[in-house]
C-alpha cells in the first residue's frame, strides 16, 4: 500500500541523479523489487507514468526485475539499481550495484 | 548524444504520505492544501460480498495503532441489522478492551510523536538518549495499553477475539486481576504525565473549533451515543448524513469531510474532553484542574495535556471494570437465523475521534455495501485551517523553521500519518 510512497521517493532520486548528470534526460530506470516487498510489477507499472510525468523520466523505458531471494538483506525493499541518461558528449560507460 | 548507465543503487524509503502546499501573496496565505497521497486501499470494496461475521477482522487492518476502533464500529452496526443488543459484562469487556487502545496509542503520540517536537528533538530515539525516563514512562503505558489489548483480543495488534455479538473467549476472574497491578502503576505514571505534559511550553494559538463527539448519558462515551457538537448539534449517529458530507478534492487521495454547508470540525481528544470532561473519572477529573487544564481547550498544543488526561481515565475505568467483573456464562450472544437483510450504522470514539461505519446486508448476512468514514479525514479540513492561522502568525520563519512549525500543527491532531515523524514536504509558494 506504500507504493506510491515508495515511487514519489524513487521520483525524487531521478530528478537528483539527472541533475547531477548534466542534466540529461532519462532514457532506462532500472528497479529491482525485493520478494519480501509487498510490491508487484504490475503496480508498479501502473503508477509509473504518473509518478515520472513532468520529469525527465517521463519517456523512459522501465525495466523492473522482481527478486525472489527472501534471504536477500534488502527483500523488504525497492531498489533504483541504475538508470541510462542521454547526454552530448559522452561516451558510454555502464557499471551496475551489486545485489 | 551518448547514453550513460548511472548506477544508482538506492533503496526507496517511505519518507511518509503526506505533503503541505501554501500559496502565500503579499504576506497573507492564499491557500493550504494537505495533501495524503497513500493510495485508496478500497477496504469497503473488499467487504462487499463477505459475511456480515468477517467485518471485524478485516477492518481491524486498516490500522495497526487503532484496530479495536475499527472492530467495534464494525460490530455495533452489525449487531444493529441482526437486532441484537450486547449488554452486561460482555458491553463492559468492550469498554475495557477500548481503554486499552485508548492508552497503547495516546502514549505512543504523546511521549514518541510529540513530547520530541516540544523539547527540541527530531524523535523519541534522540530525546532517549538525553532523556530516557521520559521515554520510559511512554514505554510502560504503551506496555500496560498491550498488555489488555493482547488478554482480551488475543494479541496487541489486530486482535482476532471480538466477534459480532460478543468475543470468542471471555477473560477469567484471576486473568483480570492479574493485570490489576500494571494498571495500577500505569494510573500513577499516566498522572506523572499530566504534570510532565503541562509544564511543557505551549505556543500561543486559540482555535475557534466546532468540536464533535459522541456523547452518553451515563459515561464518558466511547462505544455508543448520540453525535453532539459545542454548536448545537445533537444527532443519533443513523442521522449522520444529514449533517455530514464527504467529497473527494483534487489534491488529496483522502475524502475530505465538512459539516453540510462547508464548515470543517474537529474530532478527537480534544473534542471529547471540552464536550464530556464532566463524566471523567474522579482522579482524571482532579489531576486536569490540578494542571489548571480549563473545560474547554481551545489550543491545539495543548491537545497533548488532554491525551494524558485520557490516559488517567481509561487506566481509571479499566481498574473499575475490572473491579466489576463477574465472567459471563457464554462470550457471545448467537445471531439470529436466519440473517436477516436491512442497514446497520454505528460510531464509536477511536483515539483520533468518532469514526462511522455503514453496512448494508442481503438476506443470509452477505456484505452489500460498507461506508467506512475515519477519523483523520474528517479533521483534514481542520487541520488545513490551524495551519492557515499558523502559517498566518509565522511569515517572517524561513521554510525549514516554518515546514517545523507546520508539522507540528498537523501533529497536535495525532493524524494517522503522523507516526512518519518527518513526513511533511512542504512546498511555499511567496508572490
Amino acid at each position: 500500500m506504500h507504493e506510491e510512497a515508495l515511487l514519489k521517493d524513487i521520483r525524487q532520486k531521478l530528478i537528483e541523479e539527472s541533475t547531477r548528470a548534466s542534466p540529461a534526460q532519462i532514457a532506462r530506470v532500472r528497479l529491482w523489487i525485493g520478494a519480501l516487498s509487498h510490491l508487484s510489477e504490475d503496480q508498479l507499472r501502473l503508477q509509473w507514468p504518473t509518478v515520472v510525468d513532468g520529469t525527465p523520466a517521463q519517456s523512459a523505458e522501465l525495466d523492473v526485475t522482481t527478486s525472489r531471494d527472501t534471504t536477500n538483506p534488502r527483500a523488504q525493499g525497492l531498489v533504483l539499481m541504475s538508470i541510462d541518461v542521454t547526454e552530448p558528449g559522452r561516451s558510454p560507460a555502464r557499471t551496475g550495484p551489486r545485489l | 548524444m551518448s547514453v550513460r548507465t548511472i548506477a544508482v543503487d538506492y533503496l526507496a524509503r517511505v519518507e511518509g504520505e503526506g505533503s503541505l502546499r501554501v500559496r502565500v501573496h503579499d504576506g497573507r496565505v492564499d491557500d493550504v492544501e494537505l495533501q495524503i497521497f497513500e493510495p485508496p486501499r478500497f477496504f469497503e470494496a473488499f467487504l462487499r460480498g463477505r459475511r456480515y461475521s468477517e467485518a471485524p477482522d478485516i477492518t481491524a487492518r486498516i490500522c495497526g495503532i487503532c484496530p479495536v476502533a475499527y472492530q467495534m464500529s464494525s460490530v455495533h452496526a452489525m449487531e444493529q441489522v441482526l437486532g441484537l443488543r450486547v449488554g452486561g459484562q460482555l458491553r463492559a469487556l468492550r469498554r475495557l478492551l477500548y481503554c486499552g487502545e485508548w492508552i497503547e496509542s495516546h502514549a505512543l503520540h504523546v511521549y514518541l510523536l510529540h513530547t520530541p517536537d516540544f523539547l527540541g528533538y527530531p524523535d523519541a530515539v534522540q530525546l532517549a538518549k538525553d532523556d530516557p525516563d521520559t521515554v520510559r514512562r511512554g514505554l510502560a503505558l504503551k506496555k500496560a495499553g498491550n498488555a489488555l489489548m493482547a488478554l482480551l483480543g488475543g494479541r496487541e495488534i489486530h486482535p482476532i477475539n471480538v466477534r459480532v455479538g460478543g468475543f470468542y473467549r471471555v477473560p477469567s476472574r484471576e486473568e483480570l486481576d492479574q493485570i490489576r497491578p500494571t494498571l495500577e502503576s500505569a494510573l500513577d505514571i499516566a498522572e506523572e504525565t499530566v504534570h510532565f505534559a503541562a509544564g511543557l511550553p505551549f505556543p500561543e494559538a486559540d482555535e475557534d473549533y466546532e468540536f464533535v463527539a459522541l456523547q452518553h448519558p451515563e459515561e464518558y462515551a466511547m462505544n455508543e451515543g448520540e453525535i453532539v457538537s459545542n454548536r448545537g448539534l445533537r444527532i443519533p449517529v443513523a442521522r449522520y448524513d444529514e449533517e455530514f458530507e464527504r467529497a473527494p478534492v483534487g489534491y488529496t487521495h483522502a475524502l475530505q469531510s465538512v459539516r453540510k454547508g462547508g464548515t470543517p470540525y474537529l474530532l478527537g481528544a480534544m473534542a471529547r474532553y471540552s464536550l464530556n470532561h464532566g463524566q471523567l473519572t474522579p482522579r482524571a477529573k482532579a489531576v486536569a484542574h490540578e494542571v489548571g487544564l480549563e473545560p474547554l481547550v481551545r489550543n491545539p498544543f495543548r491537545s497533548i495535556v488532554v491525551r494524558a488526561v485520557e490516559m488517567v481515565f481509561a487506566c481509571e475505568e479499566a481498574l473499575r471494570i475490572i473491579a466489576q467483573y463477574d465472567p459471563p456464562s457464554d462470550p457471545w450472544i448467537a445471531p439470529p437465523d436466519p440473517i436477516p437483510a436491512g442497514v446497520g450504522a454505528a460510531a464509536t470514539e477511536a483515539p483520533r475521534g468518532l469514526l462511522f461505519h455503514r453496512y448494508r446486508l442481503a438476506p443470509g448476512g452477505q456484505i452489500e455495501s460498507a461506508e467506512i468514514i475515519a477519523p483523520t479525514a474528517q479533521n483534514q479540513k481542520r487541520i488545513e485551517e490551524d495551519v492557515r492561522h499558523v502559517v498566518e502568525r509565522s511569515l517572517a520563519l524561513d521554510d525549514a523553521a516554518l515546514t517545523g512549525m507546520c508539522e507540528r500543527t498537523i501533529r497536535n491532531h495525532d493524524p494517522c500519518i503522523s507516526c512518519a515523524t518527518h513526513f511533511l514536504r512542504l512546498d511555499v509558494e511567496r508572490t
